[in-house]
């Protein structure tokens, strides 16, 4: 995969991420923990239909672990590779959720 | 039995967001009912509702602001208010026996609408992650639960029209009896959503827009009255022991006296005079106090024509000849019918009357009813006409009626 298309990748989440979260862009390093900035369980649902928006992507709900926001550009940049070389197969992909009230409460798991 | 003193108000509501903005707009006969300008909204037959003023982002953030319906919202910043209203710091044990009783009959009626728009209006299958936390009923009292860390029960009640004097009363039981020590009580309701309106609109039970004055279209016990208007914002108080409030300085607003709950079968909608009577005696005798003793009411006084002709014969079934006598203030004509939050919101608004021995008046009472013939304090304030005790009325849809007694401090 491309620097070029790695870095686009990554502008393109962190500016979802400055939009939704008013996070300070410096601060979306490729290992800051998003739990840390404050984007838990459920911020991670909200980001990954918002990526899901943004790239034109379907994602499954299977779990895989995502933490960082070098995480999210990596894994977003594999479905995209995998898109584009294989675009007669849907793309399936995983995530999971970072535990992070209202803060800690909004980091409970997705279930009833 | 311990006795219950209010300790805290919170108010987020069409009259205003704080109890002395409210109480003013009231006795003032100010009505915060108008004409709706929303996109959709001129395919409303009357559109009518009383709204709140009211800028999420200024107290949350935008994660929480987008998670949370708008009943939340307003739910959780009247419990902000409450609580700070009460001063009512609670330690680490204390909150173990504290606890959140709230009232909503439509829950986040505005997200799942939204969300039925995207499914069947746009045919998108891009339904919002958040959809299910916004519109679940128990979400306004599960973030109030969170915001202040209280570990106790935290109870939502749907009976539609008496949902928060269902809360109000649930919480007084669990007080008085002693299972708990604090609670946050009351209701919230955002029910402006076009498909809200129009669902009440189909029911025949809104009001028709007075042309010479949309803020006048509710009239309740006027002959000429056309039904109710609905409206939204949340209604929330602090409940704990009298002997707590005093032993800590709180400055006590009031009493919770007693609370009556009965149910109707007869039919879904239909109220009843023998239902209603039974509700507001059960109240008395929760209270211990006689018919003698109620000096004032606060009418569930919707402006529909069945209600407003049975709560009369109710009241008169109850008291008798003094009926007459009693002032009753039907508040739904200035600030609309928040459906789940009313009872709350005029539990409020009857506790300020009492605070300031003025009975609240019943506005837009033009034409006199031969079938609604007591005091209904028509068009103008009196003060000094109240004092002493005074019942809050909620009848709903369903059957449920929940009659609230109550008494300010001091007075």
């Amino acid at each position: 995969m491309s620097t070029t298309t790695s870095k686009t990748t990554a502008e393109r989440i962190r500016a979802i991420l400055v939009k939704d979260y008013k996070l300070d862009p410096a601060h979306l390093t490729p290992d800051a923990r998003l739990a840390d900035l404050g984007v838990d369980s459920l911020g991670m649902a909200e980001l990954m239909f918002n990526i899901e928006d943004e790239f034109g992507l379907e994602l499954s709900a299977d779990p895989t672990h995502i933490t960082s926001f070098g995480d999210v550009v990596h894994f977003i940049n594999a479905l995209i590779a995998d898109k584009s070389a294989a675009s007669a197969m849907p793309a399936h992909a995983t995530y999971a959720v970072a535990n992070s009230s209202m803060g800690s409460a909004m980091g409970a798991p997705l279930a009833p | 039995m311990r006795r219950v003193a209010i300790t805290g108000i919170g108010l987020v509501c069409p009259l205003g967001h704080s109890a002395s903005e409210v109480y003013a707009a009231a006795r003032a006969g100010r009505s915060a009912i108008q004409r709706l300008n929303f996109p959709g909204s001129q395919r409303l037959t009357a559109p009518l509702a009383a709204t709140v003023q009211f800028d999420a982002a200024l107290h949350f953030e935008p994660q929480q602001q987008r998670l949370l319906d708008r009943v939340s919202h307003f739910a959780v910043v009247a419990a902000d208010r409450a609580f700070a209203d009460a001063n009512c710091e609670l330690t680490a044990a204390e909150r173990t026996r504290a606890g959140v009783f709230l009232g909503t009959g439509m829950g986040g009626s505005q997200s799942l609408d939204d969300g039925y728009q995207t499914l069947y209006g746009e045919q998108s299958n891009r339904i919002k992650p958040m959809l299910v936390l916004q519109g679940m009923y128990n979400a306004p009292a599960a973030w109030i639960g969170i915001k202040h860390g209280l570990l106790g029960a935290n109870l939502t009640y749907s009976t539609a029209c008496s949902s928060s004097s269902v809360a109000l009363g649930e919480a007084w039981l669990r007080i008085a009896h002693g299972m708990l020590d604090v609670a946050i009580a009351g209701g919230s309701e955002a029910p402006l959503s076009l498909g809200s309106l129009k669902a009440w609109e189909a029911m025949h039970t809104l009001a028709s827009v007075d042309s010479a004055d949309p803020s006048a279209s509710c009239k309740p016990f006027s002959k000429n009255r056309s039904g109710m208007v609905l409206g939204e914002g949340a209604a929330i108080v602090v409940l704990e022991p009298w002997e707590r409030a005093v032993a800590r300085g709180a400055a006590i607003h009031g009493e919770l006296l007693g609370y009556g709950l009965t149910t109707d079968t007869g039919h879904i909608t239909r109220p009843s005079v023998a239902g209603q009577a039974a509700a507001i005696i059960a109240a008395l005798s929760s209270a211990g106090i006689s018919a003698e003793d109620v000096d004032s009411i606060n009418a569930h006084g919707t402006g529909t024509q069945a209600n407003d002709s049975v709560e009369t014969a109710a009241i008169k079934q109850v008291f008798g000849a003094r009926a007459s006598r009693i002032p009753i203030s039907a508040t739904k004509a200035m600030h609309g019918h928040l459906l789940g939050a009313t009872g709350a919101l005029e539990f409020v608004l009857s506790l300020l009357a009492l605070k300031n021995a003025t009975a609240l008046p019943t506005m837009h009472l033009q034409v006199p009813d031969p079938e609604c013939d007591l005091d209904y304090v028509a068009n103008t304030a009196r003060a000094g006409a109240a004092g002493g005790i005074m019942l809050s009325n909620s009848f709903a849809f369903g059957g449920t009626n929940a009659v609230l007694a109550l008494r300010a401090a001091g007075v």
